[in-house]
């Protein structure tokens, strides 16, 4: 069909491009076919998560141009709606994923159309309200754990459990994840050919003109926000899975919400590879600065100023991120 | 073009360079690797140093044959049944955090190897950690989480030797009835209705929010009026609405459960609005560190706390003393409920390994579920370590006791904890009521 | 009743407080629309400032305002010539970004330097000392004199603004930054300036904040959401907007002893149950997104 040919139509990036990535790719592939230590398996899985995270966020973020910073609190609905049903009716993942894509979505409505009157900077804090007003609630909700959180036991199920997504090893956690992953970068791909994809460049670059021509802005952005949420509610539900255990301070704290954004702008926000090169980049840096550096005592903290310096350097000097010095530097080849 | 490129190779040679490096696994002779995950940083970081120096002490008794210490673990060096095994123990620091804790457990667990696992005091750490080590079949013994949900997952790879706080909160009830019946040394009895109202305010993590659900069952059990109940975070740099609602609350009896620094802002805030309650516990931890009374000075006097061990103990067990006086020469300070809990934590590893005779899992799991080792092994006042095996907990030391002791002026002018319940074993007579602010 | 007035004079004393602390900001957004996300951080070096003056020199807390204030000024200053004016060039994506890597390397850099544990000042004239005005109503003096100080650095601020050339040039500038360079107003100095006085103002906060609550490298976030709110309610850019937005901030945070008021009133029981003091912030926070989506220019701005 139609959707599945653009899905897959790679075409209009350079020959390059698309060598990388299949590179990348058969990398990824046979990963844990090599004998990397758990560290450097747990820190690919975090990259996979959080491109994914960044895929989301960038069509509303990168596309859509209005600055994010509230999508912990999906990733909370996600992560919960999964964990709540596994441990209370255990209902398996591949059901309650969509369930807790319904919440997010439906949560991400409600907000979303008073959310989207406002812009830039106001917009921004206020998506962080509303996810710290979520996770207040969250923390005082005793359905859910409150404070406590809730525990998928490790020894309630028989892994490997395809259904429930409850594994030993984490190469299948990997795997499954993968696999999201694919499907993730085919639905951007789609999405940035779309219909709202091309609405969403319009109103971008300059919003009265875009309703000038008959779109309806608002409606845009809220379905686009939708989209963004059901992809990190999706991520959720697998954190659930993966990490068994979750409570609010760390599923829906600020700190995510700002890490997904962050990642996906320095990378390159409002580019199909940004998000995924940002992710690349930034979690290894972090993951491997914290080890080498921060575990040395009197040394706590430095890995993240550095890594702070960085986001500094590159907000100053290259605000659209890495991607934006990729096609900087290309655009000079070409002259 | 190229930078993409360049960056590409550069993240794929890290990883790879990384990966190859680091799983480790390069072994020595007989050395027994035990990884001990504890906060040696973040709020709790005080009693982080105190938990890591009762373990390092611990050590060195295991390690090498120490003169003038009654116990067969400092008699013997290494593990005899092994060979006169050395234990190293790899110390990595959860900062509070239960992810970051996990991560470090599975770390040590596939690149380390570790042969078993040691910690983590937050309760909240624990539960994560523990079901790690139950995940990939690795022993853990914990010493200083109370937290009663721990022992009651069925986990076969976790073994507790602290009691916990459903023991501990029930010891708080019973003193509360002592004193109304008068057992309490140097106080009349006192009438109920006048420590009847109580009100509650514990850290909402696992910890805390169990002490709080342990303190709501028993005052229905025991007939008291808990008149207000409310969770906060430990990280909070306020707690005056907290307080204040405590004090709306008109409670004769305030009950807290916090870490360290939320139990000197909680204290803080208490003296500086005035609070006139009759009686102030604190369920342990942060009330119990040395920093405490440090910071605090004389508004400490007449809290009460509960406690695993105390300096007065060591009239009571002479090995306590013993090793004590080791623990005061190595770090300024007298052994405290954290310290002298890990001391005991690596102690049972020590006992675990001697029955095991080996370092593979089944083997330690039956020593441990086999284990006996009697009081007077032990410098904590308890009468044994005996987990249990069978029933709704397993894995739970059921010789285990606690103590309630209330901070004190001595005649010297230094602040020191005396003990008031046990009613038996009390050394000095309790203050009653709490010395007005 | 008592329970009732007690909550309203804290509410009133820490509004004080807490306006003082969004003073900065809404000046540095006046006058060149850029949101600070690391403003909280400079409360926290403010705060550490304070203390570790007092420590080392022994001398009072209350007298290491003017080094506070010194510090904040410096600092305000560096980091804008150092690195917010490059940022105004960029997207408002980067300004975010940016400000936000600035919060990070504020938090980590005094991580590294000072420790993760809570710090807090233990001596001084007020500290610890209270006055019992009767009817139940116990006021720290620690929060009386903040309170007390804040209501001095709005006067400052206010008659720096509105009646000092300085204060012309910089008000010129945020309502028209072009129109004031026209007039010879130079904007990357009135910029520089503005960040000065922002920082300046925080910091002095931090020093007053630090009698009564306690310091660790990580509170700083908190304090940057509840100025956020406090500005958007008085409205960005308003320096008396902030200070009246301040006193309802200030009100809403004790909306627990409320609530605790009309339990013990009506002694509804099941009022005790509902855990209110854990909520006190989401009640800021929520009030923040209803201003915005209600009243974007909040009570007294300008701006949109």
């Amino acid at each position: 069909m139609e959707t599945i040919k653009n899905a897959l139509d790679f075409s209009d990036f350079p020959r390059f491009d698309l060598i990388i990535a299949g590179l990348v790719f058969l990398f990824l592939l046979t990963f844990p076919v090599f004998p990397f230590s758990a560290f450097a398996m747990a820190t690919i899985i975090q990259f996979l998560m959080f491109s994914l995270y960044g895929m989301g966020w960038n069509t509303i973020g990168g596309y859509g141009g209005q600055v994010d910073l509230g999508k912990a609190q999906y990733v909370g609905i996600g992560a919960y709606t999964t964990a709540v049903m596994l441990i209370r009716w255990d209902i398996p993942f591949w059901v309650s994923m969509p369930v807790g894509v319904f919440f997010a979505v439906c949560w991400s409505f409600i907000i979303g159309y008073p959310l989207f009157r406002l812009k830039g900077h106001y917009f921004a804090i206020a998506t962080i309200a509303t996810s710290l007003v979520l996770k207040d609630l969250f923390e005082v909700w005793g359905f859910v754990g409150a404070a406590r959180g809730l525990e998928i036991s490790p020894i309630k199920y028989h892994p490997p459990d395809f259904l429930r997504l409850i594994f030993k090893e984490d190469a299948y956690y990997y795997y499954v994840l993968l696999g999201f992953f694919v499907l993730g970068i085919l639905y951007i791909n789609w999405f940035r050919k779309s219909r709202l994809g091309f609405q969403l460049r319009c109103i971008k670059d300059n919003e009265d003109v875009a309703r000038s021509l008959g779109i309806n802005v608002h409606l845009a952005k809220v379905k686009t926000y939708a989209i963004a949420t059901a992809f990190v509610s999706v991520v959720g539900s697998f954190h659930a899975c993966y990490i068994k255990v979750i409570e609010p301070e760390d599923t829906m704290s600020l700190n995510i919400s700002i890490l997904i954004a962050l990642m996906a702008m320095l990378g390159g926000a409002g580019s199909l590879w940004g998000p995924i090169i940002g992710a690349g980049i930034l979690i290894p840096l972090k993951s491997y600065l914290k080890e080498w550096l921060g575990a040395t005592a009197g040394l706590v903290g430095i890995d993240l100023v550095i890594y702070a310096m960085i986001i500094m350097a590159i907000s100053a000097f290259e605000p659209k991120g890495i991607w934006g010095i990729v096609q900087r530097v290309r655009r000079r080849k070409r002259k | 073009m190229k930078s993409l490129l360049k960056s590409g190779v550069l993240v794929l040679s890290l990883l790879l360079a990384i990966g190859l490096i680091l799983p480790s696994g390069a072994t020595a002779e007989k050395v027994i690797k035990i990884g001990a995950i504890y906060p040696l940083t973040g709020g709790a970081a005080a009693a982080g140093r105190e938990l890591r120096a009762g373990v390092e002490l611990a050590v060195e008794l295991a390690n090498s044959a120490v003169a003038n210490v009654d116990m067969s673990m400092a008699k013997n060096a290494g593990i005899t049944s092994m060979g006169g095994a050395k234990i190293e123990i790899i110390f990595k620091d959860h900062e509070g955090n239960p992810t970051l804790g996990a991560d470090l457990a599975k770390k040590l667990i596939l690149d380390d190897k570790v042969d078993g696992l040691l910690g983590c005091y937050h309760s909240s750490v624990t539960k994560t950690v523990s079901a790690v080590a139950e995940q990939y079949g690795v022993p853990m013994i914990n010493g200083s989480s109370t937290s009663p949900a721990l022992t009651t997952r069925g986990f076969k790879w976790f073994w507790r030797t602290t009691p916990h706080d459903v023991w501990f909160t029930r010891d708080l009830f019973e003193f509360m009835n002592g004193l109304t019946e008068g057992k309490v040394k140097g106080v009349a009895a006192v009438p109920k209705k006048d420590i009847m109202t109580l009100a509650a305010a514990c850290e909402k993590t696992e910890w805390g929010s169990f002490v709080s659900e342990v303190i709501e069952q028993f005052s229905k059990e025991y007939g008291y009026d808990l008149k207000k109940s409310m969770l906060y975070a430990k990280e909070a740099p306020d707690l005056s609405s907290e307080v204040r609602s405590l004090k709306a609350s008109r409670a004769d009896v305030m009950l807290f459960a916090s870490y360290t620094s939320d139990a000197i802002l909680m204290i803080k805030t208490l003296k500086a609005q005035k609070a006139q309650p009759k009686i102030v516990w604190g369920q342990d931890a942060g009330f119990e560190v040395p920093e405490f009374r440090a910071t605090l000075g004389d508004s400490v006097v007449g809290i009460l706390t509960r406690t695993v061990f105390l300096p007065q103990v060591v009239q009571v067990k002479k090995v306590a003393g013993q090793v004590n006086a080791l623990y005061k020469a190595k770090t300024g300070n007298d052994l405290t409920g954290a310290s002298a809990r890990s001391f005991t934590g690596l102690q049972t590893w020590v006992h675990v390994l001697e029955k095991a005779g080996s370092t593979e899992p089944a083997a330690i799991q039956k020593a441990a579920n086999d284990l006996n080792i009697p009081g007077n092994e032990l410098v904590v006042p308890w009468a044994g370590i005996k987990f249990s095996t069978t029933g709704d907990e397993i894995g739970q030391n059921t010789l285990g006791s606690g103590l309630i002791g209330q901070y004190q002026k001595a005649a010297d002018g230094q602040i020191v904890l005396e003990i008031v319940y046990p009613f038996d074993v009390a050394s000095a007579d309790m203050i009653y009521p709490f010395p007005k602010y | 009743m008592d329970i009732l007035l007690s909550s309203i004079v804290a509410g009133l004393l820490l509004g004080m407080v807490l306006a003082i602390v969004a003073l900065g900001l809404t000046i540095i957004f006046g006058v060149m629309d850029i949101v600070n996300f690391a403003h909280g951080e400079f409360l926290m070096i403010g705060m550490y400032t304070g203390l570790l003056t007092a420590q080392a020199t022994g001398i009072d807390p209350l007298l290491t305002l003017p080094v506070a204030a010194a510090v904040g000024f410096v600092l305000g200053i560096i980091c804008y010539t150092g690195f917010i004016r490059f940022l105004l060039r960029g997207p408002m994506i980067a300004q975010l970004l940016g400000t936000f890597g600035l919060m990070l390397l504020l938090r980590n850099l005094a991580l590294l330097i000072f420790g993760s544990e809570d710090r807090a000042l233990h001596h001084g004239i007020l500290v610890g000392k209270s006055f019992d005005i009767g009817m139940g109503i116990i006021i720290p003096a620690t929060k009386l004199a903040a309170a007390g100080l804040s209501i001095a650095a709005f006067g400052g601020v206010w008659l720096l603004m509105n009646r000092t050339r300085i204060g012309q040039a910089l008000t010129a500038t945020s309502l028209n930054a072009q129109g004031a360079r026209y007039m010879g107003i130079p904007t990357q100095r009135m910029n520089a300036l503005a960040w000065g006085i922002g920082g300046g103002t925080v910091t002095i906060a931090g020093a007053l904040i630090v009698n009564f609550w306690s310091v660790n490298p990580f509170i700083g976030l908190l304090f940057t959401m509840i100025a956020f709110a406090i500005v958007a309610l008085g409205g960005f850019g308003s320096v008396p907007g902030a200070f009246f937005a301040g006193l309802v901030v200030g009100i809403i945070t004790e909306i627990p002893g409320f609530w605790d008021f009309l339990t013990y009133t009506f002694n509804w029981e099941w009022m005790a149950d509902v855990p209110m003091t854990s909520l006190k912030y989401m009640w800021v926070y929520l009030a923040y997104f209803l201003i915005m989506v209600l009243r974007p220019r909040g009570l007294f701005g300008w701006k949109q």
